[in-house]
């Protein structure tokens, strides 16, 4: 059966010249695997981290030094999701230099922009949970910046209803982080996948 | 008319649909009291010296008195929301050199509004900021 649903995510047909590794880096594909490499490690850290101003700091200090591997896997998601940023930003820019954005796959770009844009909150919602200095001043700019814009400060209460370093905002932006953006950003990628495979396009996994 | 996939009716009923499911999305991520009319810091009266101030570091207030009584103002920038310090002549922002006076009126620096003021409410020797 597993073998039969490995085998189902290849197309019946491909493209000789889609076969080259210098095609695409294998950037996308890439990016997707560590996406993936977040969501697990982020199951995981949810077993230990808890979302309240009182104790998101100390659930993580719990983590590292009290549980095996903790520190590990906490290092792992960070630096992972400074991967997955890179190498979306990489893949971009491949689809910019190879005109890859262009018909018929005009459709495919805004679905990338949409992806990299959600990746961008996602990494902004999550860079708050820790919840120590970095975290806090990060996010206090941020939403300052955000309350520029036009409709800002409405765009602000929204995110953030009582303060940056208060309870409904470290849940809200908890609740974006693990559940509300990475469902997002997965039935995209699907929808992404899909209008690839559609055009012809390459591999899983490659 | 060019064919449309979808019909006027249709579509007029989608964005209706849209529109009214969103407010009702907004006005549920908006709760009232989310954070108002309650005691951000309380003081003694005698604590606070005429033309001195009390500072709230951690709830980032500073409680000032001037000659005609108490009055408090927030100590977040109102550029990017750094806190602001306090020196003998007024208060600086360490981020990006913000000044402002004793009454939270910007004399330099890419902050362009005022310092928050806080209301202030006595009751007999307590002074209570509230927010």
């Amino acid at each position: 059966m597993i073998s039969e649903f490995l085998k189902h995510l290849f197309p019946r047909v491909v493209l000789e010249r889609n076969l080259r590794f210098s095609y695409t880096f294998c950037l996308g594909g890439l990016a997707f695997t560590a996406f993936l490499i977040m969501i697990t490690s982020g199951m995981l850290l949810m077993i230990y981290y808890q979302p309240t101003p009182e104790r998101a700091f100390s659930s993580v200090l719990f983590l590292e030094s009290s549980v095996w591997g903790g520190k590990y896997l906490r290092s792992l998601h960070r630096l992972t999701s400074h991967t997955l940023l890179v190498l979306i930003l990489l893949h971009t820019l491949r689809v910019i230099l190879t005109g890859t954005y262009q018909k018929p796959r005009q459709m495919n770009w805004v679905i990338g922009c949409l992806l990299l844009f959600l990746t961008l909150f996602g990494a902004y919602t999550g860079y708050l949970l820790p919840f120590d200095q970095l975290a806090f001043w990060a996010t206090q700019t941020g939403v300052e910046l955000l309350a520029t814009l036009p409709f800002g400060t409405y765009l602000r209460s929204l995110l953030v209803p009582d303060g940056v370093g208060q309870g409904l905002s470290l849940l809200r932006f908890y609740a974006l982080h693990i559940m509300i953006i990475p469902m997002g950003v997965l039935q995209l990628s699907f929808l992404h996948f899909y209008r690839v495979r559609k055009n012809k396009g390459v591999l899983p996994y490659l | 008319m060019e064919k449309t996939p979808q019909s006027r009716r249709s579509f007029l009923t989608s964005l209706t649909l849209l529109l009214a499911s969103g407010g009702l999305l907004v006005r549920y991520l908006m709760p009232r009291s989310a954070g108002n009319r309650r005691v951000l810091a309380s003081a003694a009266a005698a604590d606070v010296p005429l033309g001195g101030a009390l500072l709230f570091r951690s709830e980032r207030i500073i409680l000032l008195r001037k000659d005609t009584g108490f009055y408090a103002l927030s100590l977040i920038c109102t550029h990017l929301g750094c806190t602001v310090t306090v020196t003998e002549n007024g208060l600086a922002c360490p981020c990006h050199g913000s000044l402002f006076d004793r009454q939270g009126k910007v004399l330099k620096g890419p902050a362009d509004r005022a310092l928050i003021q806080l209301p202030v409410e006595e009751h007999g020797e307590r002074i209570d900021v509230l927010g």
